[in-house]
Parts: C-alpha cells; sequence; structure tokens
C-alpha cells in the first residue's frame, strides 16, 4: 500500500464531488437492495396469499412489490449515469493536471520529438484509472456494503447464522479477489510485456513487408509476426480457464448460502403458520444479490494494470529549470551574439558544442548547414534558451536570452520540419501566432504565403478543419500555414530548422521564394540540409563535432573553399 | 441474429450444435433447480420437518451444482473453438498480406493493419464466443422455462410471453438507438481523448506561441463539453437499457401479484406459484446477459468485417510463369510495352510506358512528385500489377496483356519468383527491422556467416561506425533499440542487398532525398563503385545522380515523355531541360543573375 503515501493521482479526486461519489455508490447499493427486496416481497406475498387471507391483508405486500419492481432499474438507471457522471468529471480534471504537469517539465519540451506513443501511453494511463474507478472499486464497495447491511439484519435475527453468511460473502468479497490477483498478477504483466511484443512483431512485418516479400518466404515471415501474437492469446485463454474456474467455485459458494438459507428457514421460521409465511421471502432474496458479488473478483484482478498506472503517473516529476531575473521582453531588437558557447548534456556526454562564437546583425541571413547529428538543432535550443549553455553565453544586445524566457514568444518564433497542426479549423491554428488577430490580419498572412487561391478552394474556406476528410494537405502547404502562423507572431528572429527536408526540389523551391520574401525584415537563423537557398544569405557556417569548421559569406566561400564549391556542384547537380 | 459468416467457418456448425444439446440439457437442469427450491420452500412453510428437507435440499444443491458446471463446460468448449478459430483467421490473414504485397498495406493504411491483426483479432474472437453462449442461451432457455411455467400457470405464463417481444422491440429499439448513440458517444470519446492528445503532442508549439500556460484551461474546458455532450447521449442510450430492465422487473412484480390474488381466491396451490416465481428471472436472465454485451458484438462483427474484406480480396495467379531466371548476366534483358496502372480514385499511375533495360544499365527515372516515378518502380517490384486497381481481376481489364518480357518471354505482371529472387528495393525509409544489426544485414540471407556479414558492412561504409559500438553487431536497432540517422539506415539496407549476391537488380526510390548534402556525397562515394555488375533502376529528384546513369526516362503525369542518355536528352529532349531547369531553381536562377 506504500503507493497511497504519495499518492498525488486518485486522493484528491476521491474528496473533489465526494457527494456525487457518495451518490453513486448508494445508488449501487440500493439497487440490489431493491431487487433483493423485490424478490423477498413477492415470496412473502405469495406465501401468505396462500393462506387465503382477506384481500385487505395482501395489500401492502402488492404495493411493495411493485414499488421494488419499479425501484430496482430506476436505481439502476441513476446510479449508472451518476457514477458515469463522476468519473468524466474526475478525468477532465486528471487531463488538465497530466497537461499542466507536462506543461511545466522543461525536459518534457526540450525533447526535440515526443513519439506520438509516449503520449497515447500517458493518455491511457487516465483510461485505465477510470477503469479502476468503474469496474475496481465501484463494485466492490457495493458488495462490501451489501455485505454490511446483510449481516446486520440477518444477525437482528440469529447472530450465529448472519456470522456464517457474513464468513461465506467474504469469500466473495476477499477470498477469490485474493486469490485471482495471486494467479493474475505475473500473468498480467507478462501480458502486458507480450502485447508490446506482438505489437512490434507485427509492425515489423507489415512495414517491411516489401523486403520480406522479395525473399518468399512466406512462412518464416507468418511463422515471425504470428508467434508473439499467438503467446499472448495462449496467456490470454489461459487467464480465461482461471476465471471460469474460479467463477465455478464462486457459483458454488453462493450456492452454499441458498442452502444455508433453506436449512435455516427450515429451522427458525417454523415456529408458527404466520411466521413460516416468511420462508420464501428469506430463499428468494438471496438469488438476485448473486449479481453484485460476481464481478468483483474480475474488478480487483485488474488491479495490476491500474496500480502500474498510477505509478506511472505519479512518477511524472516535473524538471524545473533554474533561470536568471525574468527582464520584460525589448521593443527594439538588435544583434544576437553568442560567445564562446560550449555544451554539453552532463560531465559524462560529448561536447555538443565547442567553443562557438558568431554575431548576426538585425535582420541578417545566416545558413546553418552540417551532417545530421552534428549539434545544429542543439545550437536552435541554446539560442532559443531551451538548453542553458555548460560555458559562454547568447545574449541579445547583451542582455543573456535565458532572461528573456517568459517573453520569449515577443523575441523568437520557430518554424521546424514538420510544424504541429492542431486538429482544428485552419482560421484557429493560424490565429495562435496572435489571438488578438483580426480575420484581415489572418487574411492578409495568408495572403502572404500564397495560401489565399488553396483556401478558396475549400467549401468552409478558413474554418474548414485541418483533418477534414478529402483534404490531404501538402507538406509544402502545411509547411506555408505554418509560416502564416509565424508571421502573426511577429517575432523580430525566427527560427528554421530543415523546413524544407522531405520536399520535393520543386515545392522546396517555391517555398523557400516565399520564406525569404515574407521574413525579409527579421533576422534569419535557417538550419539546412543542403544548398539549395543558400545563396539568399548573407552568411553560411559549417558544423561539425559541434564546431564551426567553414564561415563566410556563400559568394566568399564560392570563390575560396574547395569544399564549398564541391558541395555546391553536387547539389547543383553538376558533379 | 447469427451472422451467416460465421457459419461458415470451419467446424462452427459442429461445435454449435454440440453447445445447443448442453445448452438444452442446461434449461431443464435450471428447471430442475426452480423445482426443488420450491418444493424446499412449499416444504417448510407447511411446517414440516428438517429431516425430510434435506433431499429436497440435496436434489436442489445437485442441480445447481451441475448448472455451473454446465455452464463452466460450455465456456470452455466455446473459448478453446473460438481461440482456435481466431488464431487461425490471423495466420491467414497474415499468409494473405504475403501474398497481396505492401500495397494492399498501404492503401489499407499500415496503421489499420497492425490494428486489425492485434485488436481485431481478439474482439472476433470474443464475438464468436458470445454467439455460441449468449445467443444460444437467449435462444434455448427462456423457451423450456416458458413452457413449464404455462403449464404450472397459464396467467403467468402469458403475462412472461406477451412481456418478451415487448423485450425484444426494446432491444431492437435499443440496437437502432445504440448504433447510432453508441457511435456518437464513441465518436464522442475518442474526439476527446483525440483533442487531449493533440494538446499533448502540441504543447512545444503551444509553448514557443507563449500561450502554453493559459492552454490548460481550454483542456479542461473541452473536456468538460465533451462530458456534458455525453451525458446527455448516455441518458437516452442507458434509458433504452433501463426500459429493458424496467419490463423485465415489473413483469416478476406482476405476475406475482395475478398469483397472489389467484391464491386468495384458493384457485392455484402455493408450489405452482412458487416455480413461477422463481424461475420468472431465470426466463429473463440471458436477454439482458446479451443486452449487457451488445456492444462488444457491435466490434467483434466490424472486426470480423475488416478481416474477411482483406481475406477476399484476390491473389495476383501466375507467379510462377516466368519459367527461368538462374542469374542476371550483362545480355539479359527487361522490357515493358504499354505498361499501363490506374489508381482508383483521381491519383495518376502509369500510362503506356514503353521502355527496355539490358544487363547491367543504370537507369534514372525523374519527374516531379506525383509524376508516376514511384508507380513505376513498384511495377517493376511486381509490388504493383499492371491494370486497373477498380477492377476485379488482378490482372488488369485483360488477364490475357502481357505489358512485360524477360529475356523475350512475355510476361502478365512482375510478381515472379524468379524476377523477385534477383531483385531489391531501397526506398527513401528502408525499414530496420527491430533486431541485432547482423540479423538486420542477414535478412535476405539469414545463413551467411559473421565473415561475410562483415565483409558487406564494410562495402556498405558502415563497418567503422559499427565498430565503435559497445556491442558491435550485436546492438539492437529498430523499434525500441538503438536511434540511427537516414544515413546509417540506407547503409544497413545496401549491406543487406550486397550479401545477398543473387540480387544483382537494384530498385532506388530517392534513397538520398532527405539526407543533408554532406551525409548523401559521402553516400554517393560509396555506392557508385558498387553499382558496377548491377542493373540499377533509380528514382530520384537529385540532379547529381543523373551524371552516373547511362539511361534516364523522363516522366510526367504518368507518362513516359522522354528517355535516352543523359547528354542525348540535354542536346534534343525540351521536357528534359525544362525539368531540369526547374529542379536547378535558385542555382540556375542566381547564376543568370
Amino acid at each position: 500500500m506504500h503507493w497511497l503515501k504519495n499518492d498525488h493521482w486518485v486522493k484528491p479526486d476521491l474528496k473533489r464531488y465526494r457527494w456525487l461519489l457518495f451518490w453513486s455508490l448508494a445508488l449501487g447499493i440500493l439497487t440490489f437492495m431493491a431487487a433483493g427486496a423485490l424478490m423477498f416481497t413477492s415470496g412473502y406475498l405469495i406465501d401468505f396469499s396462500a393462506r387465503m387471507p382477506l384481500f385487505a391483508a395482501i395489500y401492502v405486500p402488492v404495493v411493495l412489490t411493485r414499488a421494488f419492481g419499479i425501484g430496482r432499474p430506476v436505481f439502476q438507471y441513476l446510479e449508472r449515469l451518476t457514477s458515469h457522471n463522476w468519473v468524466l468529471k474526475v478525468t477532465s480534471h486528471m487531463r488538465r493536471k497530466l497537461y499542466q504537469v507536462l506543461e511545466g517539465d522543461a525536459a518534457f519540451l526540450q525533447a526535440h520529438h515526443q513519439t506520438g506513443d509516449l503520449l497515447s501511453l500517458l493518455a491511457d494511463d487516465i483510461g485505465h484509472i477510470q477503469n479502476l474507478y468503474l469496474r475496481t472499486v465501484f463494485p466492490a464497495v457495493v458488495a462490501g456494503g451489501l455485505t454490511l447491511i446483510a449481516t446486520l439484519l440477518l444477525g437482528w435475527f440469529d447472530w450465529l447464522f448472519a456470522l456464517w453468511i457474513a464468513l461465506l460473502l467474504l469469500v466473495q468479497i476477499l477470498l477469490l479477489p485474493w486469490w485471482s490477483l495471486l494467479v493474475e498478477k505475473r500473468r498480467k504483466s507478462a501480458q502486458k510485456r507480450l502485447n508490446q511484443e506482438a505489437y512490434v512483431a507485427l509492425t515489423d512485418s507489415v512495414m517491411g513487408l516489401s523486403d520480406w516479400v522479395i525473399t518468399h518466404r512466406q512462412a518464416a515471415f507468418v511463422d515471425g509476426a504470428v508467434a508473439k501474437p499467438r503467446q499472448l492469446a495462449a496467456s490470454m485463454q489461459r487467464s480465461k480457464q482461471f476465471q471460469w474456474v474460479r467463477d465455478l467455485i464462486g457459483e458454488l459458494f453462493f450456492g452454499l448460502i441458498a442452502v444455508s438459507f433453506l436449512v435455516w428457514t427450515s429451522k427458525y421460521w417454523t415456529g408458527g403458520k404466520l411466521i413460516a409465511d416468511w420462508v420464501g421471502s428469506f430463499v428468494l432474496v438471496v438469488f438476485p444479490l448473486n449479481q453484485a458479488f460476481s464481478g468483483v473478483a474480475q474488478g480487483v484482478s485488474e488491479w495490476p494494470t491500474s496500480r502500474d498506472s498510477l505509478a506511472h503517473l505519479n512518477a511524472l516529476t516535473p524538471v524545473t529549470r533554474p533561470l536568471p531575473q525574468q527582464l520584460p521582453a525589448p521593443t527594439e531588437v538588435g544583434t544576437l551574439t553568442l560567445a564562446h558557447l560550449n555544451f554539453r548534456y552532463d560531465q559524462d556526454s560529448e561536447p555538443l558544442i565547442t567553443d562557438l562564437s558568431l554575431t548576426i546583425h538585425r535582420g541578417e541571413k545566416l545558413a546553418i548547414l552540417g551532417p545530421s547529428g552534428m549539434g545544429k538543432t542543439t545550437l536552435l535550443q541554446l539560442v532559443l534558451g531551451d538548453l542553458t549553455p555548460t560555458h559562454g553565453q547568447v545574449a541579445l544586445d547583451g542582455v543573456n536570452v535565458l532572461a528573456y524566457q517568459d517573453q520569449r514568444s515577443s523575441l523568437f518564433a520557430v518554424l521546424d520540419q514538420s510544424p504541429f497542426l492542431f486538429n482544428t479549423s485552419i482560421l484557429n491554428n493560424i490565429r495562435l501566432g496572435n489571438e488578438q488577430a483580426s480575420d484581415e490580419d489572418v487574411a492578409a498572412a495568408l495572403q502572404a504565403v500564397q495560401l489565399t487561391d488553396l483556401i478558396a478552394r475549400l467549401p468552409q474556406g478558413v474554418n474548414t478543419p485541418m483533418a477534414e476528410s478529402g483534404f490531404d494537405f501538402s507538406g509544402g502547404e502545411r509547411q506555408r500555414m505554418a509560416l502564416a502562423r509565424i508571421l502573426l507572431q511577429d517575432a523580430p528572429i525566427v527560427l528554421l530548422d530543415e523546413p524544407t527536408v522531405g520536399l520535393d526540389p520543386l515545392t522546396e523551391q517555391a517555398l523557400l521564394e516565399t520564406m525569404f520574401t515574407v521574413l525579409q525584415d527579421k533576422t534569419v537563423l535557417w538550419v539546412t540540409h543542403h544548398l539549395q537557398g543558400v545563396s539568399r544569405c548573407d552568411q553560411v557556417i559549417f558544423l561539425e563535432d559541434g564546431a564551426l569548421t567553414m564561415t563566410g559569406a556563400p559568394r566568399e566561400l564560392a570563390a575560396t573553399n574547395a569544399r564549398y564549391r564541391r558541395l555546391y556542384a553536387l547539389d547543383a547537380g553538376e558533379a | 441474429m447469427i451472422d451467416k459468416r460465421l457459419m461458415r467457418l470451419p467446424g462452427m456448425r459442429a461445435v454449435m450444435m454440440m453447445l445447443a444439446g448442453l445448452t438444452l440439457v442446461q434449461a431443464f437442469v435450471i428447471l430442475g433447480q426452480g423445482h426443488f427450491l420450491a418444493l424446499g420452500i412449499v416444504h417448510s412453510w407447511q411446517l414440516k420437518t428438517l429431516a425430510g428437507l434435506w433431499p429436497l435440499i440435496g436434489w436442489f444443491a445437485a442441480a445447481y451444482a451441475l448448472r455451473q458446471g454446465l455452464t463452466w463446460l460450455k465456456n470452455r468448449l466455446a473459448g478453446h473453438f473460438a481461440a482456435k478459430t481466431a488464431g487461425q483467421l490471423q495466420e491467414d490473414l497474415m499468409a494473405h498480406l504475403f501474398a497481396l504485397g505492401p500495397r494492399a498495406v498501404a492503401d489499407a493504411g499500415t496503421g489499420n493493419v497492425v490494428t486489425m491483426a492485434l485488436d481485431g483479432i481478439p474482439e472476433t474472437q470474443n464475438y464468436i464466443e458470445l454467439i455460441l453462449i449468449k445467443i444460444l442461451n437467449m435462444m434455448i432457455i427462456p423457451i423450456v422455462l416458458l413452457v413449464y411455467i404455462w403449464v404450472q400457470h397459464p396467467v403467468a405464463g402469458i403475462a412472461l410471453l406477451l412481456m418478451f417481444p415487448v423485450i425484444i422491440l426494446f432491444m431492437i429499439i435499443l440496437g437502432y438507438a445504440a448504433r447510432d448513440k453508441s457511435e456518437t458517444q464513441y465518436a464522442g470519446f475518442q474526439q476527446m481523448s483525440n483533442h487531449f492528445i493533440d494538446s499533448l503532442r502540441g504543447l512545444k508549439t503551444l509553448q514557443l506561441m507563449g500561450i502554453s500556460r493559459q492552454y490548460a484551461d481550454n483542456v479542461y474546458q473541452v473536456s468538460e463539453s465533451y462530458r456534458k455532450q455525453t451525458m446527455g447521449v448516455l441518458k437516452i442510450a442507458m434509458l433504452s437499457s433501463f426500459a429493458m430492465d424496467f419490463f423485465a422487473t415489473l413483469s416478476i412484480a406482476v405476475i406475482a401479484v395475478f398469483m397472489g390474488v389467484d391464491l386468495l381466491a384458493g384457485k392455484l396451490a402455493l408450489y405452482p406459484a412458487m416455480v413461477a416465481l422463481i424461475l420468472a428471472p431465470e426466463y429473463f436472465m440471458p436477454i439482458r446477459e446479451f443486452g449487457s454485451d451488445y456492444h462488444a458484438t457491435l466490434n467483434g462483427k466490424n472486426a470480423l468485417t475488416a478481416i474477411l474484406a482483406v481475406l477476399a480480396a484476390p491473389l495476383p495467379t501466375q507467379t510462377d510463369a516466368l519459367t527461368a531466371l538462374p542469374a542476371w548476366t550483362s545480355t539479359s534483358t527487361i522490357s515493358a510495352q504499354d505498361l499501363s496502372f490506374q489508381y482508383s480514385g483521381k491519383r495518376a499511375g502509369v500510362t503506356r510506358a514503353t521502355f527496355r533495360f539490358q544487363g547491367f544499365e543504370k537507369v534514372a527515372i525523374i519527374g516531379a512528385s506525383g509524376a508516376g516515378k514511384s508507380t513505376l518502380l513498384n511495377l517493376l517490384g511486381g509490388f504493383l500489377q499492371p491494370g486497373n486497381a477498380d477492377s476485379d481481376q488482378v490482372n488488369g481489364e485483360d488477364a490475357t496483356a502481357m505489358p512485360f518480357a524477360i529475356n523475350g518471354q512475355p510476361l502478365p505482371h512482375l510478381a515472379q519468383e524468379n524476377w523477385q529472387a534477383h531483385l531489391s528495393y531501397i526506398p527513401q525509409d528502408p525499414y530496420i527491422f527491430a533486431a541485432s544489426i547482423a540479423a538486420n544485414i542477414r535478412f535476405y540471407r539469414p545463413d551467411a556467416d559473421d565473415e561475410a556479414v562483415q565483409q558487406a558492412a564494410d562495402a556498405a561504409g558502415i563497418l567503422t561506425w559499427i565498430q565503435t559500438l559497445p556491442t558491435g553487431f550485436a546492438t539492437r536497432i529498430g523499434e525500441g533499440g538503438r536511434g540511427i540517422s537516414g544515413g546509417q539506415a540506407q547503409r544497413i539496407a545496401l549491406a543487406r542487398t550486397l550479401l545477398d549476391t543473387d540480387r544483382s537488380i537494384w530498385l532506388f526510390d530517392e534513397p538520398t532525398a532527405h539526407l543533408d548534402i554532406e551525409t548523401e556525397a559521402a553516400l554517393k562515394d560509396t555506392m557508385v563503385p558498387l553499382f558496377a555488375g548491377h542493373l540499377v533502376i533509380f528514382a530520384t529528384h537529385r540532379l547529381h545522380w543523373l551524371n552516373q546513369m547511362d539511361w534516364v526516362l523522363v516522366m510526367q503525369a504518368g507518362q513516359v515523355v522522354a528517355q535516352g542518355r543523359p547528354a542525348d536528352l540535354a542536346q534534343t529532349s525540351d521536357a528534359y531541360h525544362q525539368l531540369v531547369h526547374e529542379m536547378r531553381g535558385d542555382f540556375d536562377a542566381l547564376a543568370e543573375k
């Protein structure tokens, strides 16, 4: 139970909306009480009527029978609505909390790529906690409550018998769940691992299909693809077989309760004719309660999954970063200076940037070239202030950029390889750049990036959702949308991180044309993977192993540097 | 009620008959259980002794235990059959995908295919189990119980009989409502969780725009507004199951009251009334159980439909039409005459392409994106078959058309085992399997020894890098393994190809398009000498490769608009000139200044 101590994902929500929680549990108990009471009063009604009393005498049981008959479905309906409402309310809070935790996590934000899988996993964790409430906690609490009530009611008549029944019910709510947990714990974690492996195996098979096809090894392919899923299925099958056996045992124990009541009523309720009318009631009340207990063991055996998710979420401890005193952003921006910049992630890792110094004046265009993995993106992160240099600093008119982190978006704009566009309308996506922008401003930005024609062709214009089926925006079009967003943001310094990679040369050429036109007045740092368009820049630097190996104006380099000439010729198709 | 497609599954009929038999037995056992329970209650009610009650208790307990035992047995039988069938379906599915090739996967979407094979199979399994257990229960048990109750007390029998169609009616309404509502509800849930994942993915962007902090409230608001919508839907969706429950419990209450009145009038003995009361909930039990699993059956049905659709896709025939191709030599030829392929939808394919390559030529295919370069490569690799993608006939509108010829032998398509054995295909992002580097290089030749693997890695220019790794060739790469760069992935794919010396026909689909210029230059230095002794067919929009090529196909909107030696084309072809000029873009524009 050590997880309970450090938990900050379940406990706050149990307190929040506690009345809603109380009612959904109370209604759950009432549902089964009404179901039991229906059989109880019906049994009495029939037993009693068989004595042929006056009609008036059976009036009360008749009314009660009808009332409980209606009560059970009504309670169940209300219970379902209340519990779902509660869980969904809690989910909203958990989502905001997860978002806030990640938003405050410097490490998460620095990571260059966040794989969708990781994020889906985190979102799944919240789903597992929903299940914890709906499938494990609620049924267990309802069954526990019913056990308590049944024991107290029976204890009023015969405490020894009440004790015996309590013992049999404890088998249902403690012994069988405990046994399931014990048996299933290891199997569940194996299944989780196998599921992951099956996913990898199937992905490998499907993604690598063209390589497989030309080998003509169909048997090896099918075996490789289905081996893990088959193991997973076998393990799931063992789980099911266990569940069937466990449920059989549970039912047999339940049968023992029914038998106990038959014996008990025969001994306790046969003292006289009037008393014997209660025999049917006491025996029949047992059966509808079965359903309240049958789901408990299964729910509890799912606890390991929820526990993993809880542990996962509780382990999220955001990394915050020490920053200097934050300053308001300057209204005028001049020179960006990189002075003796050094960076490595920690003492043991290789240096990524070594003693790099550079000055970029207002409005200048700088191209950054170099093999991948040689620190180009790291350099941009340092300029942006996402990373803190090990030595040296990046300064804007003499002030360390780390002091502007709170106001950063008014100084720096970024366009990278695959800009993120939200699953909302084009208008909303572009307006993210500046939420105060008028429709005219947005239209002007779209005009500048030459998207006006494309948008005019869409049925809903700028209000077209990004994910609308049938419109697959191309890489170039998506980059233009992101560029429009940046134009609205209107930051004086723009960082471009290989925005044209993966585009064909014609699209690339057109996009570069647009980019350099609309960013004419901005300071631009452009990381690029080849030399197309580099001639438009004022300065070119080559980064290799974190250091500058070539630097100069493009024309200068073309005249004096053999290596530059060779790469240029290759890129131009002349080599 | 029972999906006819399921009945076609091998062994389904036999299992179903057996389970129907067991369910019938179980129905009588349930009857017996109710009978002895009622007798027991009447016994005590008559103030008789416990001694006389024991045999009744014994019979009741035996019937009860037998009933539960039968449930277990039915679960085992149905579960075993469903698992076996689902496993077989999965194998068939993968085998069929293999035969259909990568295009079929690309059309369906990789993610969809993986989901189908991973989640769709258990859903189908579940569906088979539900059909075998719950639907049979619903079809058999209520009838047996109804007949008995009718005999005991016709009024109760009539009440229960009348209630059944009412419940079925509600189930149909529930079915329609649930189909619509659950779809909107599911779409809502999906949208909500997608919006949330979307927010997490876009967090970095939001931060760059300086609005990440206030966006937290948006996350909450959106989640809350979906909650309100969802609750609105649930209120109605659950109303149908409420109605079903309501009629079931109310009818129990009603027959209790009816029988009370009859008993009062002395028209009825206690036993028939008691047994009817005990069996009434059992009568409704199967239908209520089915109702609670209704959604699972919908999912299973959809999954089965998707799987059967893949299994129904026709496979290429005549894959062994090419009689023999022991090796690709300097005199071997491959030619195409009026080769066409049309995708379904607007996307352009290839129209009437004609060409002939011989021996170890180096051929470039150039053109703007969407011009049909990749389609042509896929046709050459045998991953696509000529013709119309919409047509049912795999080999096109005219199954007798022979657009290809290898060494003069006419062929309908190139999904030929003897052709593909000499082939290697390297796309822009070669697939790296989740395995060791050595296993990745050995992919075409699992039996190759370590020395050969090392030589291949050396020739592909990646040996030095592998040797710097702490675990060398045993290093795991691919999903879940060490990340590698695009250039390294290309080199591993190259080593993979080099290891299998039978593979002397190389198809490249823009292998260097997304690499940086220095990596590209280094990779090119490695690749060009290796081209010797291979037929190389190379789709690219990087112009510098043309200097290494013997022959160039210029493609435009699916057509081969010009072909010839690069030097000749530069002299004679306007299309070639135009394309090269556009691709050079800035390089020309600035040179002209």
